[in-house]
């Protein structure tokens, strides 16, 4: 029937794809924040895109299996062990009633993914079972919580072959769509923020990352406030920029640059404050065409009643 | 006058115009009801605001290209000169007292103003839904009165308590949850507009109209007011 929390961490969320159809009303999308593992550990199992996951970020976390039940691991690598024994990740594996599943310290990339057969039952709010602590919906898992989700037996036919296995220590370049004010922006603004490397700054957590760097003098700061996408950047009234991850608000009135590629975002997901980016400019065509493969082959959206109004 | 620009990946943004006005919300509600009605099938997501429609699609369905076009289409089209849909009046009681309205009395001393002015003042409007966001249940009231307009704190609050009605530049709003802030808090309601009652969700629309009304201290406290 589940797990029991043993010990819950930093910050253990149940995250799905998200609260996709609900702007009129103010609700954030919410959702995994790396999309590319989440996909993979549902994939891994033959669930349906949406299923609910586990969203580890840096570890500390314990449970203990009430069931038998097909799991899967992927995205960082947070020293994961079954009964005190290394496991592979990015792979399904069947455990037994008992078993004691353990994260530890961030090794690889900071937010790890537990997905299980037919995904965690947890109560959904607005048609997702995402948490997002700045709404106050739902809540950071808790010591001796139940984790609903249902016993499963199996072994699937389903494998990641390794080139897709990302590696998360390798520069991360964020492909930016022109989007939004872009061409508000001067070439001498444009070729500054594209020519430098930013640093992620400590200021970095579901709702947005703020980036350290060589600031961009603007004239003008605020703007009506209009519609924000995920992955949207903006450059706040220091010249920096703050890029809008899956808890930002709908809604907000700074200048942005641009938006970047989702899968990109996968990837900053798994970087911790320190860690350098930088950005690249990408056509939209681009971005549709890779977006559109990756859908395509996780089964995103498609006869979806989840992504209807 | 109608622009479409890049938005997102699978998103576009229609502005239907270049500053505040009150004719706007209702106008892009409107069209936000045509896009859902035309376009069933490809739309995920709508997001309204002031002058503008963030407009999130099915990458299964169409492209930028297309989807464009389209809405570009249906632009032309439609007649911003429709009678006025019907909207609800929400009605919103507030306790003006000093010992929940944090930035009031500094306010008052600014505008030369007594307490009883500035609650006729603020109470004497019949706001417009121009906006949701922020957080969900935040609706962006316009216009306030110039005579009680006020900029946004040059250091925000880290929390403002649940319910704190907030004035900034000319608009107003409730906090529906604790949050972090920068609005001049003028006030407080007893009502609750979280997602406790997940009814709330719905308790706004773009175009509704919205009027405060002043309560006692004796009222606030009776109806579970917390200082």
């Amino acid at each position: 029937m589940s797990f029991k929390v043993i010990k819950p961490g930093f910050l253990t969320t149940v995250q799905d794809y998200g609260r996709l159809t609900h702007g009129e009303q103010g609700l954030a999308q919410s959702g995994v924040m790396d999309e590319h593992a989440y996909a993979w550990g549902n994939y891994l199992l033959g669930n349906h895109y949406f299923d609910a996951a586990l969203e580890i970020t840096f570890g500390s976390v314990e449970l203990e299996a009430l069931d038998d039940m097909l799991i899967c691991v992927c995205g960082a690598d947070l020293d994961f062990k079954i009964n005190h024994q290394t496991v592979d990740i990015w792979n399904s594996i069947q455990i037994q009633k008992g078993d004691r599943l353990s994260w530890h310290l961030p090794k690889h990339g900071i937010r790890a993914y537990l997905a299980v057969k037919g995904g965690f039952e947890t109560q959904k709010f607005f048609n997702s079972r995402s948490v997002n602590l700045r709404e106050h919906i739902g809540a950071k898992i808790t010591q001796d919580e139940i984790i609903t989700c249902q016993a499963s037996i199996g072994q699937l036919d389903h494998f990641i072959a390794p080139k897709y296995m990302p590696n998360y220590h390798q520069e991360v370049v964020l492909r930016l769509l022109p989007s939004y004010q872009y061409s508000e922006f001067s070439d001498a603004q444009k070729t500054l923020f594209f020519s430098q490397t930013y640093t992620i700054s400590n200021a970095n957590d579901r709702t947005g990352c703020r980036l350290k760097g060589a600031p961009i003098a603007i004239k003008k700061d605020k703007m009506i406030s209009e519609g924000m996408c995920y992955g949207s950047v903006e450059i706040a009234s220091d010249g920096l920029p703050i890029i809008l991850l899956k808890d930002a608000p709908t809604i907000g009135g700074y200048l942005k640059i641009g938006t970047v590629f989702s899968l990109d975002l996968a990837q900053l997901a798994q970087q911790q404050p320190g860690a350098k980016v930088r950005f690249e400019l990408m056509a939209i065509h681009q971005a549709q065409k890779e977006r559109s493969v990756f859908n395509q082959f996780f089964g995103v959206g498609v006869n979806s009643k989840a992504l209807k109004i | 006058m109608h622009k479409i620009i890049l938005a997102g990946e699978s998103s576009l943004l229609i502005y239907f115009g270049n500053k505040i006005d009150p004719s706007l919300p209702r106008n892009i509600a409107n069209f936000a009801n045509q896009l859902k009605k035309h376009f069933s099938e490809s739309i995920v997501n709508l997001t309204p605001s002031y002058t503008s429609l963030l407009v999130n699609y099915d990458l299964n369905k169409t492209n930028y290209q297309q989807f464009k076009t389209q809405v570009s289409e249906l632009l032309e089209q439609f007649s911003f000169e429709q009678a006025e849909q019907i909207s609800k009046v929400i009605h919103i009681p507030v306790y003006y007292g000093f010992e929940v309205a944090l930035d009031l009395e500094k306010l008052l001393a600014e505008k030369e103003l007594t307490i009883d002015e500035f609650i006729h003042i603020h109470t004497s409007q019949t706001y417009q839904v121009y906006a949701i966001g922020f957080s969900p249940v935040f609706a962006f009231l316009g216009q306030v009165d110039e005579k009680i307009q006020a900029p946004r704190l040059a250091t925000p609050r880290i929390k403002i308590p649940a319910g704190s009605v907030g004035i900034a530049d000319r608009q107003t709003a409730v906090y529906p949850i604790d949050s972090s802030g920068g609005w001049n808090i003028v006030g407080r309601t007893i009502l609750d507009l979280s997602l406790n009652d997940p009814k709330n969700l719905d308790k706004f629309k773009i175009g509704d109209k919205v009027r405060f009304y002043s309560i006692s201290r004796d009222e606030f406290m009776r109806y579970g007011g917390r200082e």
